[in-house]
């Protein structure tokens, strides 16, 4: 038990060189404005615009294929898109995707990293890359894996690797973090656990923009949600008004939902503990 | 250096010191390679001194004298024009060569009262070349060589020392024994493998993982990052280079003649080519199984056409004229004429030549051919 209230306290505790902030100006950390990107005859995205307001986390879902990861690795200046205008934290972009990436951190879907180096020296590689002097040390710890520093990616827990590639992505201390399905393929508990870093990361006052394939994931963190399909956004709003609208219409689930479901159970069977070491 | 390139190297340096399998080939593969040939030892040894003979006289006497040469059992002696035996013994096949001159055999008569004069045969020098690089096979045959001609003058005029009169006369040259052969080879061989395949595997399976994905998701400069991976091989390169020269010399007897440095620069601008063909690779290959497919088709005519365990004379003319083209015959050509002829690298022309347009061909078809994603 106390392992798990040691896992909420570390993720709750502030970075040490986060210095408070203040919304932008417009209170916007990224900006897209009708988006479009093809590769060959296949539309990616097609036309898309949203906000995403400084200091919220703001989820993208869709089946595979809808053109969430385009979007985002457009976002993150990994990729040009054939139209549009994007704005990550005040910076366009398509002209500066290299000013941009210095600004943000990034999760990618399939992060890997160098074989054969410790997570210590991998993250102050990172920290080099970015010009950056920190305590890597401090920096894992917080991420809750002060007791692998000296261990290699390859060792690690599936849950233990998304924190560790969150923790890369935080060397920077950006404004705007993109998590592309950060829990995808993790045991509940690890997925908690993820959860609570997330909203440790948003209570610093970082724009968390996700990705995700589960419901439940969206409706526990997200402050609001675009759903993507056919490369086109077919809503956004909050988790709560989109299950309103529903209901509103009509709807009703086959199964009346119980006080608890079967995720509870197991939970409250097995425990919080992080099951990884 | 920056920071950012400096933490980019040494985690490079590290990953590769830590990789076992890449250790393990780039090192000790091509150590047991050497120990291997170097065992077999190709050359032969040889029980008896190589001399070559010119014949410039072709008279009686020459005759007499190359017959009585042939007598001795400890030389195997060899007959050609001045020039092919000058060459033969720059190379290390003759421990000497002898020249009988035209006017041997030539019958002198004395000036009333000359002094120091005596008729008969007239004393003429018989010029010796020896090789400065094998001066125990000098020292022998020599010995062997003026012994008999102080002999044939006791023979011919009763006196020794007064007809022919062996003059000494060391030539730069080499002594290539099979060690100094292969061993400049077997360098030749780990720069390519080492940087072919160091270069192939790892950026294919970096770009497969997504490594070098997550690197593009931070403003690092690309340049950087290409420098650092690239200097990795080449510090490669040259400790592998500097292993396999110490152990050549230390165990097999291997001489080398050259300077050391301006074998380390033939070393590393061969090696830089060597690389870029391992990023073109990289990028052509579409996943970890291609890559020793592709390698091999270029690595194994190489190995095999290039001169590295053998010499490439007995080609036929038309795959010697192929060869002599192949990067990596500029590049043992030029470990060798640096390692064993002690030659500058500014006196070699082609070899200089060749790797220089190899390096900017290959660099060219890399920047082409490599890719940062898996397409």
């Amino acid at each position: 038990m106390s392992d798990a209230r040691r896992h909420n306290l570390t993720v709750t505790a502030t970075f040490p060189q986060t210095g408070v902030r203040g919304p932008s100006p417009q209170g916007l950390a990224i900006k897209v404005e009708d988006l479009r990107k093809s590769y060959g005859s296949l539309v990616a995205v097609d036309g898309i615009s949203f906000n995403v307001r400084e200091n919220e986390i703001f989820g993208i879902l869709g089946p595979n294929g809808a053109g969430k990861t385009t979007t985002v690795e457009i976002l993150e200046g990994l990729r040009d898109a054939d139209e549009g205008h994007v704005t990550v934290a005040g910076v366009d972009v398509r002209r500066y995707p290299k000013r941009v990436k210095g600004l943000i951190g990034v999760q990618l879907q399939s992060s890997a990293f160098f074989d054969n180096l410790t997570l210590l020296e991998l993250t102050d590689m990172f920290a080099a890359i970015y010009g950056r002097r920190i305590n890597a040390r401090e920096l894992l710890g917080k991420v809750d894996l002060h007791d692998k520093e000296h261990s290699k990616v390859r060792q690690l827990s599936g849950g233990q690797k998304q924190r560790f590639s969150i923790a890369t992505a935080l060397v920077n201390d950006p404004r705007v973090l993109f998590l592309d399905e950060p829990t995808t393929g993790l045991d509940p508990q690890a997925r908690r656990n993820l959860w609570e870093l997330a909203q440790a990361l948003r209570q610093e006052g970082r724009t968390v923009l996700l990705t995700t394939h589960y419901m439940e994931e969206a409706e526990t963190l997200c402050d609001r949600v675009a759903i993507m399909d056919g490369g086109k956004i077919i809503t956004l709003d909050t988790p709560a008004n989109l299950v309103q609208r529903l209901l509103d219409k009509g709807f009703r689930g086959r199964r009346v939902e119980r006080e608890a479901n079967l995720e509870d159970v197991f939970i409250d069977l097995t425990g919080k503990d992080l099951r990884e070491d | 250096m920056s920071r950012s390139f400096r933490a980019l190297l040494s985690t490079s340096l590290k990953a590769y010191y830590r990789n076992r399998s890449a250790m393990f080939f780039s090192l000790l593969v091509p150590l047991i390679i050497m120990v291997i040939f170097g065992l077999l030892n190709l050359g032969g040894n040889h029980t008896s001194e190589n001399i070559g003979v010119v014949d410039l006289a072709h008279n009686p006497s020459s005759q007499l004298i190359i017959d009585n040469l042939k007598k001795e059992s400890v030389l195997q002696v060899d007959f050609g024009s001045q020039a092919a035996e000058t060459n033969a013994l720059k190379k290390g096949d003759r421990a000497l060569v002898v020249v009988l001159p035209a006017e041997l055999g030539a019958i002198q008569t004395c000036a009333p009262r000359a002094v120091g004069c005596h008729p008969g045969p007239k004393p003429v020098s018989i010029p010796i070349y020896t090789n400065k690089a094998k001066p125990q096979d000098a020292q022998i045959a020599t010995a062997i060589v003026t012994q008999f001609f102080a002999q044939s003058s006791f023979v011919a005029l009763g006196q020794p020392g007064g007809v022919f009169k062996p003059v000494v006369q060391v030539l730069p040259g080499q002594n290539t024994t099979y060690t100094d052969f292969l061993v400049p080879g077997i360098i030749a061989l780990s720069i390519m493998q080492t940087g072919i395949f160091s270069v192939a595997f790892a950026f294919v399976q970096q770009k497969q993982t997504g490594v070098l994905r997550r690197l593009m998701a931070t403003p690092m400069k690309v340049s950087e990052f290409l420098a650092a991976q690239v200097t990795t091989r080449l510090i490669m390169a040259a400790v592998q280079v500097a292993i396999l020269l110490f152990v050549g010399v230390v165990f097999f007897g291997f001489h080398l003649a050259g300077n050391v440095v301006e074998l380390m620069l033939a070393c590393i601008f061969g090696s830089a080519i060597f690389i870029a063909i391992g990023f073109g690779i990289s990028g052509y290959a579409k996943d970890e199984q291609a890559v020793p497919a592709i390698a091999n088709i270029l690595v194994l005519p190489m190995m095999f056409l290039s001169g590295i365990f053998f010499t490439r004379d007995s080609m036929p003319a038309w795959l010697h004229t192929v060869s002599d083209y192949l990067p990596l015959t500029y590049v043992v050509d030029a470990i060798r004429s640096v390692a064993v002829n002690g030659s500058h690298l500014w006196n070699l022309g082609t070899d200089v030549i060749g790797i220089a347009v190899w390096l900017v061909i290959t660099v060219a078809i890399a920047i082409r051919l490599f890719r940062w994603e898996v397409v």
